[in-house]
């Protein structure tokens, strides 16, 4: 059987996704031997944009040219995959509203200055994504899981569990009950509860479970936060996903 | 846009264009704005750790360590002395993480003939091993201790969320007193590398306590042999340039081009370098920046045995895991200075009544060393009177990823 051939692509974002990847060391090493990696700048000079079976697209397409190599990206793939929640969600850069770029362009660059960038939006805002790997930064479990479903021909899937479920399992006390927000309850928990683990709270960057019921949650999050520290909460990864009406 | 334009391997995207006739580089930097200084306003300061570590996935620690610093400063704290100590050891576990990650992956390929770092497991499996082990011990180090090998999750405004308990510093202790060898090989493998001969002439700064090898608490800057500025004044005396056709600002010490990173620690510090470190700084080149790479793997050595140095400690002492508060009346105005692994980052924060942000500035060192690449690429082309257009790019690549640049940092 022809090996899955496979582009690693990064627009605008840390990169910390791909450095999730590389630390999966041997694993990595089993994957390029079962995959042909045609395109990765981070990682070779190879740079093929031919074909793609699968395509893993980390970051948000800010800049025009991202958005015209991400449509030629889609024309040219079987299967494109989203890597972590700035091209997922918007992400991390997402919190910054379109409107305001101008007014920061200016503060930050100075008056003369032609900013580059459009809007951080998630890969969807342009073409369709056939699967999305959440996350800021990605799960390496999580990653093994999917390759491995990817190398064997499977149809990738989702896991139908909030965070609360590896949150529980970790015996770790409910934010909800402490009166802290969280978003575990409506996010889905293939990150293993890492951040609750580590004593932060979860702003849902691993993105909304199937099913999950946002209005719910809300309920309980006005019963003791403010509308400032919701929004606080929401505007985190979700910004542009325009999780509820504000 | 042909994907191929951007420079490979290095962090972010930039493009070089030779124009040989006239001998000039350029190097443009393309990389989107995010727009972290103006992403924080208006946000609370428990945010600024969080959010800034998420400008660079290489460095997310250095930036993570300095906006807290910045952040604690305006709040009047004082963190423990067991906070101090584990975040040390984050920055010997962030250093040790991002030079190996640049070493192995993107430098060495340049050097082997190779195109990709993954090629290494086959042409050089000593090597290869001992980037995974370097690679393991500073993932595990981080994950003990900031809760993750990217974008810590338990560091916090005065202390830490969690701190890691006696067993889990024991086992780290064990891992890396089994590991030393991979230190060890990380050295002797870029001793031998065949850097190409230039001579520049290079000014470096560091970040200092004139006390120790810099790292987490600096106060100062030396420059040169013993010239020194307060990192208060970080904002004047580091000046950024604006560029047309740049997303990256390209910075200068007191109108100086300088370059920060591995090589300008080891020139300003090398007598404070852990001995078994000390011994390899005669043999580094201080005016060929070809030599960072060398220098990178001799701070590999440096940190790997200062880790283990501080976990001796941690393991002495009684770990203090008490949070400490912001003090009655505080500045609301903080500067927090860290070397990265790349060289010298500067995050400031001014803070309203309510600890609301009202102001961010951030100078990360790639955009220090930008100009310096400039420099030196220009001096490389001077300095080459046959060398032809495809030779020209390789070398001038070469020279870019010798630097470690961070564009994502430099853009942020």
């Amino acid at each position: 059987m022809a090996k899955i051939k496979l582009g690693i692509f990064d627009f605008t974002d840390c990169e910390g996704c791909q450095v999730e990847l590389v630390g999966l060391k041997e694993k990595l090493l089993v994957l390029s031997e079962k995959v042909e990696i045609v395109n990765w700048r981070l990682g070779q000079e190879k740079a093929e944009l031919e074909q793609f079976d699968v395509a893993l697209i980390e970051g948000t397409p800010l800049v025009q040219e991202e958005i015209d190599l991400l449509k030629t990206i889609r024309e040219k793939s079987k299967l494109v995959v989203g890597l972590g929640s700035c091209a997922t969600l918007g992400g991390i850069p997402g919190i910054m509203d379109k409107k305001e770029r101008q007014k920061w362009y200016e503060k930050i660059y100075g008056p003369d200055y032609k900013g580059r960038g459009i809007d951080a939006l998630p890969l969807s805002a342009y073409i369709k994504v056939d699967f999305l790997i959440h996350g800021c930064p990605v799960n390496g479990a999580e990653l093994v899981r999917i390759f491995s479903d990817l190398i064997n021909n499977k149809k990738l899937n989702y896991k139908d569990f909030s965070v609360c479920f590896p949150c529980k399992v970790a015996n770790i006390p409910c934010r909800l009950l402490e009166n802290k927000p969280c978003l575990g309850p409506i996010t889905q928990g293939t990150c293993g509860a890492i951040c609750l683990k580590g004593g932060s709270p979860c702003y849902g960057c691993f993105g909304v479970k199937d099913g999950a019921n946002v209005g719910a949650l809300l309920t309980i999050l006005k019963n003791f936060a403010s509308e400032e520290e919701i929004e606080n909460y929401f505007s985190m990864f979700h910004n542009k996903s325009k999780l509820y009406d504000k | 846009m042909i994907n191929n334009e951007f420079i490979a391997k290095i962090e972010g995207h930039g493009t070089l264009n030779i124009d040989l006739a006239r001998k000039k580089a350029e190097l443009k930097v393309l990389e989107g704005e995010r727009l972290f200084e103006g992403i924080l306003v208006g946000r609370p300061a428990k945010d600024a750790p969080w959010i800034t570590a998420r400008i660079c996935g290489v460095c997310p620690i250095a930036h993570n360590l300095a906006s807290l610093k910045a952040v604690e400063a305006a709040f009047g704290i004082t963190p423990n002395k067991t906070t101090i100590l584990l975040r040390k050891l984050m920055v010997a576990s962030q250093i040790i993480q991002s030079h190996t990650l640049h070493l192995f992956f993107l430098a060495l390929p340049d050097y082997l003939g190779l195109d990709s770092g993954l090629e290494l497991a086959k042409k050089n499996p000593a090597a290869f091993k001992a980037a995974l082990s370097l690679k393991e011990i500073s993932d595990e180090i981080s994950y003990a201790v900031a809760g993750r090998a990217v974008h810590p999750t338990t560091t916090a405004i005065g202390g830490f969320h969690k701190i890691p308990d006696k067993k889990s510093l024991k086992d780290l202790a064990n891992k890396l007193e089994n590991n030393f060898d991979s230190a060890l090989s990380a050295v002797n493998v870029f001793r031998k590398l065949d850097y190409p001969g230039y001579n520049i002439e290079l000014e470096f700064i560091s970040q200092t306590d004139r006390k120790k090898y810099p790292g987490y608490d600096s106060t100062e800057i030396i420059s040169g042999k013993n010239n020194y500025s307060s990192v208060k004044n970080y904002k004047e005396d580091i000046s950024e340039e604006v560029r047309k056709n740049s997303t990256a600002k390209f910075a200068k010490y007191k109108k100086r081009e300088v370059m920060v990173g591995a090589l300008a620690r080891l020139a300003t510090h090398y007598k404070y370098l852990a001995p078994v470190s000390r011994k390899y700084v005669k043999e580094l080149n201080f005016k060929n920046p070809f030599y960072n790479n060398f220098a990178q793997a001799v701070e590999i050595l440096h940190f790997y045995q200062k880790a283990r140095e501080i976990i001796k400690v941690l393991l002495k002492e009684e770990l203090d895991s008490k949070i400490i508060s912001p003090s009655n009346h505080p500045p609301l105005k903080g500067i927090g200075a860290v070397e990265a692994p790349r060289g010298g980052l500067y995050h400031e924060i001014h803070l309203d009544g309510k600890g609301k942000i009202i102001f961010v500035n951030i100078v990360t060192p790639t955009v220090q060393n930008l100009t310096s690449i400039e420099k030196s690429g220009q001096a490389i082309l001077d300095q080459s009177p046959k060398i032809s257009q495809d030779e020209a790019q390789k070398l001038i690549e070469m020279l870019i990823r010798a630097y470690d640049p961070c564009i994502t940092c430099a853009v942020h």
